[in-house]
C-alpha cells in the first residue's frame, strides 16, 4: 500500500519537485495523484507537504518536517565492510564511495556526497546488514553561527 | 507477497521494436530459482531448434539473481545466456559489478532481447518505462568510452551493460562488460549482443527489492561476514609460491578450507595464486605442453601478486561484496589505470604464452577489457598462433611480419590489437582457436586446446581431474567455474546435504586417489554442478560461496529471502533440475555431448614427460560416464533419459 494523497492538497506541487520517482502528478491548484506503481514510499512528499496532505502507507498523515531537520544517514568505518549495497539502495544517488583507499586500508567507504539531494529516507541504514550506516539529524555547525555576528558587526 | 523476487520479466522484440512485459508464477522460481534457472526457463522454450546463435532467432536474456538486494552478501553476480556462438550449445556468462541490483530495480527479473535491430540501439529504462535509443554515435567506441558517455548523459544512478568493438565485429570469444571493467566473457555472447545490433542496456530504476524476512538475512549476513573480516596478516606472496612448490615435490595432497583462499582473496584477489599454479601444475604452460620446468618462480615472478598489488590503489568490491577481491591499478602508458589484472588474464596471456613482460600484462587486460574480448580464450588462441609459429604451420608471411615466437610481448600486443580490429591474421584469430584452425589447416588442429569449442580456464585438469570432467560435461563446455575436487572441499556441502562423501579441511590424502574413477568423485562432481546452478539461480558469488555451505549460507538465505521452508536436498534437486533442462537444450539443438570432450593434450593424453604432472592422465571417459550416470542420463550419451525428466517434471521435447 503505497502513499496516498488526500484532498487538502493545494496543489502547490512541493512533492512533486522532491519525489525521486516522478511518481506523483497533478495540475497546479488542484489535487495531486500518486502512482502507486512508481511510489517506493519513501516518504519524502509526506515530510516536505507543507498542508499535512499525504498519508503514509498506514494510512497516518504524515507530518511535515524542516528540510534542515530532515535525517541523513552517518557511517560508522569500522564496521562498514564496503559492499556499497547503501549506495546502490538511494534513490538520489547521493552516496558515493571514496575513490581511492588509504595507505594501510585499500578499501573504499560511502560518504554523503550530495548533502542537498538527501531526502532522509533511510533506505540506506535499512539496507546495510551490519548497521553501519545510522540515520541522524544532522547538528548544525557551530562555526557558521559564530562566524554570522562577526561579520555583522565588520559591517 | 514479498518473496525477493520481482516476478516479471522484460521481453524486448528488436526487429519491431516492442516491449512486452511478462508475469512469471510464483511455481516457476519454486522450481527453477531466478537467475540461471529463469533464463534456462524461458530460453528452452524460445529458442527454436537449429536457431542461429548470431540469427535473429536466438534470445540474449540478462538475469539477476534471486539474492540479488535482499541484503545478503556476495549476491552481485548477473548472468547473461543464449545460445553460444562459438559452442552452439547453451552459452552463459557470469559477471559481477553493480549490474544485477540494476535489473531489479527496474521492476525485473530478467530483460529477454530476441529479433534484430536495423541500425544500433541500446535499451534505456527509467520510472519503468523501457525504450530503445539510437547508439548509432557509441557504435565503434571501446567498452570504457561507451559506459562513460552513457552515465554522463543519463546520469550517476544508470547503470550500463556494454559491448565492445570485439562484439561489434561478432567476435565469437567476445563479452559483455559493465562497471568499467568487468566482464561476462565467456560463451561468447558478445557477439550475439553484436549480432542484435545491441550496444547498451542502461538501467535506472528505483524499485525496491524486499525480501520475505529482511531481519533474518541480514542476522546471517552478519555471521558471515564476520568470517569474512578475520584476516591474519599473511606475509609476502613469494610464501604462497613455496607452498606451491612442495605441494609438487610431496606425494600426498590435503584437502583445502575455503578460509584460507578467502584470505588470498582478501590481501591479493584471485592473482593470489599466480606463481603458486604454476609451482604445482594447476595452471597450463606454453599452450598446455609446457609445464613449471619451462616456467620456473625466475620466470612467473613476471606476475608475482605483490609485484601486482603494488599499483593498486583502491579495493573494487562488487554489490554486496565484503570481500573486495578485485582492485583498481595505475599504470603508465596509454591507459592510466585498469582493475587489477586476474589469475586467468594473467595466466592467459602470460605463462600460456610464455610472456614475462608484466607492463604487456597490464596493458593487454585494459586492452581487452575495453574491446569485450575474453582474456582467457585471447590468450590462448595466442598461445596456439604461437605454437603453429614454432611449428612452422604459421609463417611470417601469414602473420603480416609478426614473429610469433614464444614470450614476445611486442607481437602479441600487435596480434591482439589485430584481433580485437579484424586485420590480416587478426580476422582469423578472433573467433577463437578451433575457429581458426579450422580456416588454417595444415595440421593446426593438433595444437588446439578446446572443449565444444571454448578455450578451457588456466586450470589444468591433469593437476585435479574435477576440472577436466566439468571442462568436457558442462552444457557450457570448457567452464571451470563449476566444479572441481577443490571447490568440493572448499563448498563443504557433506555439513548440509546428506548422502555426500565427508572430506575434513586439512584432511591428508595420497595424490593418486585424485585420478581414480570411482563413485564417490562422481557424486562430488555431481553435487559441484548441482550446488553451483543454486549458487547461479541466487546469484551468489562462487569465491563468497568457496567459505563453505555453513559459514555462507545459501539454503539459509535462500529460504529467509523467500519465505520457502526448503531443505538442502531440495535445493540440489532444483540445480539438478536446471543443470537437466541445460543438457535437454542442447540435446534439442542437435549437439552430441561426447563431442565436447576436452582436447587430449589438456587430458594428458599423451602424458607429460616432465614437470608438476609428469605421467598423468585423466582416466576422463570413465569419469564423464559416471556423472552423467548421477544425473540420471545415460551413460553412454549423455542424453537426460524420460525417466529423470518426468522425475524432475521436465516436459521437453
Amino acid at each position: 500500500m503505497p502513499y496516498t494523497i488526500i484532498d487538502s492538497c493545494t496543489g502547490c506541487g512541493a512533492c512533486v519537485r522532491i519525489c525521486p520517482t516522478w511518481a506523483i502528478t497533478g495540475k497546479k491548484k488542484d489535487v495531486h495523484q500518486i502512482d502507486e506503481d512508481l511510489c517506493i514510499e519513501c516518504g519524502a512528499c509526506g515530510r516536505i507537504c507543507p498542508n499535512a496532505a499525504v498519508k503514509d502507507r498506514f494510512g497516518h498523515v504524515c507530518a511535515m518536517v524542516k528540510r534542515s531537520q530532515w535525517e541523513r544517514p552517518a557511517f560508522a568505518s569500522d564496521t562498514c565492510m564496503s559492499c556499497s549495497m547503501c549506495i546502490d539502495a538511494c534513490p538520489v544517488n547521493c552516496l558515493a564511495l571514496s575513490e581511492t583507499g588509504g595507505p594501510k586500508d585499500l578499501h573504499g567507504y560511502p560518504w554523503l556526497k550530495d548533502e542537498k539531494a538527501c531526502i532522509g529516507c533511510g533506505f540506506c541504514e535499512a539496507e546495510c546488514p551490519v548497521g553501519a550506516v545510522t540515520m541522524v539529524v544532522p547538528v548544525p555547525k557551530e562555526e557558521p553561527v559564530k562566524a554570522k555576528p562577526a561579520a555583522r558587526a565588520a559591517r | 507477497m514479498n518473496r525477493g523476487y520481482m516476478g516479471r520479466v522484460l521481453m524486448v522484440d528488436l526487429s519491431k521494436a516492442e516491449f512486452r512485459e511478462e508475469t512469471i508464477p510464483d511455481e516457476v522460481f519454486e522450481k527453477y530459482l531466478s537467475g540461471i534457472g529463469l533464463a534456462a526457463y524461458l530460453l528452452y522454450d524460445r529458442i527454436p531448434a537449429g536457431a542461429d546463435p548470431l540469427g535473429p532467432k536466438n534470445v540474449l536474456g540478462f538475469v539477476s539473481g534471486l539474492l540479488t538486494g535482499t541484503g545478503s552478501l556476495f549476491s552481485g553476480r548477473w548472468m547473461v545466456a543464449g545460445k553460444s556462438p562459438l559452442t552452439g550449445t547453451w552459452g552463459d556468462a557470469n559477471c559481477g559489478g553493480s549490474f544485477s541490483p540494476a535489473i531489479k530495480r527496474c521492476g525485473y527479473d530478467g530483460i529477454f532481447f530476441t529479433g534484430m535491430s536495423e541500425k544500433p540501439v541500446y535499451l534505456y529504462i527509467k520510472d519503468q518505462k523501457p525504450q530503445l535509443r539510437d547508439a548509432s554515435h557509441l557504435w565503434g567506441k571501446d567498452a570504457i568510452e561507451t559506459e562513460e558517455m552513457l552515465q554522463e548523459q543519463h546520469g550517476p544512478g544508470a547503470r550500463a551493460a556494454v559491448i565492445g568493438p570485439a562484439g561489434e565485429r561478432l567476435s565469437l570469444i567476445s563479452g559483455i562488460c559493465n562497471d568499467k571493467g568487468r566482464i561476462a566473457a565467456r560463451s561468447g555472447l558478445g557477439a550475439v549482443m553484436g549480432s542484435k545490433r545491441l550496444k547498451a542496456l542502461v538501467l535506472d530504476g528505483k524499485k525496491r527489492i524486499i525480501p520475505y524476512d529482511r531481519k533474518t538475512v541480514h542476522k546471517l549476513s552478519r555471521k558471515c561476514n564476520k568470517w569474512v573480516q578475520f584476516q591474519p596478516p599473511l606475509g609476502p606472496s613469494i610464501g604462497a609460491a613455496l607452498i606451491g612448490s612442495l605441494l609438487r615435490v610431496l606425494p600426498t595432497a590435503m584437502a583445502m578450507d575455503g578460509m584460507v583462499y578467502k584470505m588470498i582473496l582478501r590481501q591479493w584477489g584471485t592473482g593470489g595464486l599466480n606463481q603458486m599454479s604454476s609451482e604445482w601444475g594447476d595452471s597450463p604452460v606454453k599452450n598446455w605442453k609446457g609445464s613449471n620446468v619451462d616456467w620456473p618462480l625466475k620466470r612467473s615472478k613476471s606476475a608475482d601478486p605483490d609485484l601486482v598489488k603494488k599499483s593498486e590503489f583502491i579495493k573494487y568490491h562488487c554489490y554486496s561484496c565484503p570481500l573486495g577481491c578485485g582492485g583498481k591499478c595505475s599504470m603508465t602508458g596509454k591507459y592510466s589505470e585498469t582493475h587489477k589484472p586476474e589469475y586467468e588474464s594473467v595466466l592467459a596471456l602470460g605463462g600460456l604464452c610464455m610472456n614475462e613482460d608484466t607492463d604487456s600484462l597490464f596493458y593487454l587486460n585494459e586492452l581487452l577489457n575495453r574491446a569485450g574480448m575474453d582474456t582467457i580464450s585471447a590468450g590462448a588462441t595466442v598461445a596456439w598462433a604461437m605454437e603453429c609459429f614454432e611449428q612452422g604451420i604459421l609463417t611470417l608471411d601469414d602473420t603480416d611480419g609478426l614473429d610469433l615466437s614464444w614470450g614476445n610481448s611486442t607481437a602479441m600486443v600487435a596480434l591482439i590489437h589485430k584481433m580485437i580490429n579484424r586485420e590480416g591474421i587478426g580476422d582469423i584469430l578472433a573467433d577463437g582457436s578451433r575457429a581458426a584452425a579450422e580456416k588454417i589447416g595444415r595440421g593446426s588442429e593438433k595444437y588446439t586446446v578446446h572443449a565444444g569449442g571454448q578455450e578451457p580456464a588456466m586450470h589444468d585438469g591433469r593437476q585435479d581431474p574435477g576440472f577436466a570432467v566439468h571442462y568436457c560435461v558442462e552444457p557450457a563446455p570448457g567452464r571451470h567455474t563449476i566444479g572441481a575436487q577443490l571447490y568440493y572441499e572448499m563448498f563443504q556441502l557433506w555439513k548440509k546435504v546428506g548422502g555426500l562423501p565427508r572430506k575434513l579441511p586439512f584432511q591428508i590424502y595420497h595424490k593418486n586417489s585424485k585420478y581414480r574413477a570411482t563413485e564417490k568423485r562422481a557424486l562430488e562432481t555431481a553435487a559441484c554442478s548441482k550446488y553451483m546452478n543454486v549458487v547461479n539461480g541466487a546469484g551468489l558469488c562462487m569465491f563468497g560461496t568457496f567459505l563453505g555451505v555453513t559459514r555462507t549460507p545459501t539454503f539459509d538465505w535462500l529460504n529467509a529471502a523467500t519465505g520457502w521452508n526448503k531443505s538442502p536436498e531440495e535445493y540440489m534437486e532444483i540445480g539438478m533440475r536446471i543443470q537437466t533442462l541445460k543438457q535437454a537444450f542442447n540435446i534439442r539443438h542437435g549437439i552430441d555431448p561426447r563431442a565436447n570432450r576436452l582436447s587430449g593434450r589438456a587430458l594428458g593424453i599423451p602424458p607429460q614427460a616432465q614437470g608438476a604432472n609428469k605421467g598423468r592422465t585423466v582416466p576422463i571417459e570413465k569419469m564423464m560416464e559416471d556423472y552423467w550416470r548421477q544425473f540420471g542420463w545415460d551413460p553412454s550419451t549423455g542424453e537426460p533419459t524420460g525417466e529423470t525428466l518426468a522425475r524432475l517434471g521436465l516436459s521437453v521435447e
